[in-house]
């Protein structure tokens, strides 16, 4: 055998080696690609498990007072008069702070509604959900948004402040939000029938996971947040004023368009 | 160009060191946000530095790609590759960081989990850029030098793969 066959027959049998290692590095580096994908979708629908599924699609809706936007639900429909400020809260049924805020300002707001001299808005938000590992916001929102269509959007909303636990955390139970709060807000008979089927059916999810939505996109992140017009309270400002500089804040705080 | 560099002994066994050190960090930050991708989502809309729309994806995506690299590094697979992305990634959370420091914006980074609006997140800002600095060196210094003992890249690459490769043949392979 001459040198150059032998030198010949050597490049070939590396070339063969390299051809090998290539497919194996090939495969190696699709499979990986292959996991990340699986992760991917792995991480969704355990996320849909963890939101306890989702609304059954044929009866999904809107409650009656949602705004035009669906972006929240109007507490006194019909009787803000033209040009009065708009008040809009950002809430989650979880938070403490909201809570404190409702317990400080609650009466005060649902006063100044019920005279027409705000439009008062409450956006629903769920992120706590997130935060303390549960489905209790979400809950709480659905069976608010439920009793909207019952009429009773306002008394429900301040039953479930009423009920919130004293650790954050602990959530509410289905008890509570299908009759303990129901029954503090007022809803009875055929009202109540219809508030546990809408509340069962998770009728009102999809406009819950919306609101939530529609506030994070307009940059709101912690709850409560308190709009004026579009213009963000100072929660530090408010929360050491009385009703009366409270009152006073809402009417004179200027709008941003 | 660091041929002669990148065979000592030493420089080996710090890359080695150096993809532990970022791969379990990377593993263990992604494996806590894994089952939670909406708390995720949450953590990197906080920053307010990414356009609305694409927030939800990023969110999803992020823990998914953090265990992945950080499984890389610890295997020693694609370890070069593997450690520039996770240099890249180090680079992107101190850009975060930094953007929402210099905003006056104060939030939980969401490294390891967590995020949103937090009361004294901006004192935690020094000492989590200085972490993800140490971690970014980390990757740098294995992108450099991906040569490294234990790992799946000396069966990957060698070419005869029933014997590892020694030195030299890594060496012409990669050049």
């Amino acid at each position: 055998m001459t040198q150059s066959r032998r030198e010949a027959l050597r490049r070939q049998q590396e070339a063969q080696a390299r051809a090998k290692r290539l497919q194996r590095i090939i495969l190696v580096a699709a499979i990986v690609l292959g996991l990340v994908v699986i992760g991917v979708v792995g991480t969704i629908v355990v996320s849909q498990l963890n939101k306890g599924g989702t609304a059954a699609g044929t009866n999904s809706s809107v409650p009656v007072n949602a705004t035009s936007d669906a972006s929240g639900i109007v507490v006194n429909p019909g009787t803000f008069k033209d040009g009065v400020p708009k008040v809009e809260v950002f809430l989650d049924y979880q938070c403490p702070v909201c809570k404190q805020f409702e317990t400080q300002f609650g009466t005060t707001l649902d006063d100044m509604a019920t005279k027409g001299e705000i439009q008062l808005i409450y956006r629903t938000m769920t992120f706590l959900d997130n935060n303390l590992r549960n489905d209790s916001s979400l809950k709480a929102g659905i069976a608010a948004a439920c009793a909207d269509n019952a009429g009773a959007y306002s008394a429900y909303h301040n039953a479930i402040f009423a009920g919130q636990p004293t650790n954050e955390g602990t959530g509410y139970t289905t008890q509570q939000l299908r009759v303990d709060f129901a029954g503090t807000a007022g809803i009875t008979g055929d009202k109540l029938t219809g508030f546990q089927q809408c509340y069962d059916s998770r009728t009102t999810q999809s406009f819950v996971e919306g609101t939530n939505e529609k506030a994070a996109a307009d940059g709101v992140n912690s709850t409560p947040t308190i709009m004026v017009n579009g213009t963000k309270l100072d929660n530090n400002t408010i929360f050491t004023q009385g009703t009366d500089a409270f009152r006073q804040t809402v009417m004179t705080t200027k709008g941003n368009g | 160009m660091s041929g002669t560099l990148a065979t000592r002994s030493w420089v080996r066994w710090t890359t080695f060191a150096a993809r532990q050190i970022l791969g379990i960090v990377l593993i263990v930050a992604g494996a806590i946000k894994l089952p939670w991708p909406e708390a995720s989502v949450q953590a990197v809309r906080a920053y307010q530095l990414l356009p609305f729309d694409i927030t939800r994806p990023v969110g999803y995506a992020l823990p998914v790609i953090e265990v992945v690299i950080g499984l890389l590094l610890v295997l020693g697979l694609f370890t070069r590759v593997a450690a520039w992305l996770g240099a890249l990634s180090m680079v992107a959370f101190i850009i975060g960081i930094s953007w929402v420091w210099a905003h006056g914006i104060s939030i939980d980074c969401g490294c390891f989990g967590g995020g949103g609006a937090s009361e004294n997140g901006i004192a935690q800002y020094p000492w989590e850029i200085a972490r993800d600095v140490g971690l970014l060196a980390c990757g740098v210094w294995a992108g450099l030098f991906p040569r490294s003992p234990l790992a799946l890249d000396n069966w990957l690459f060698a070419l005869d793969a029933s014997a590892p490769a020694d030195d030299e043949e890594l060496e012409e392979s990669r050049a």
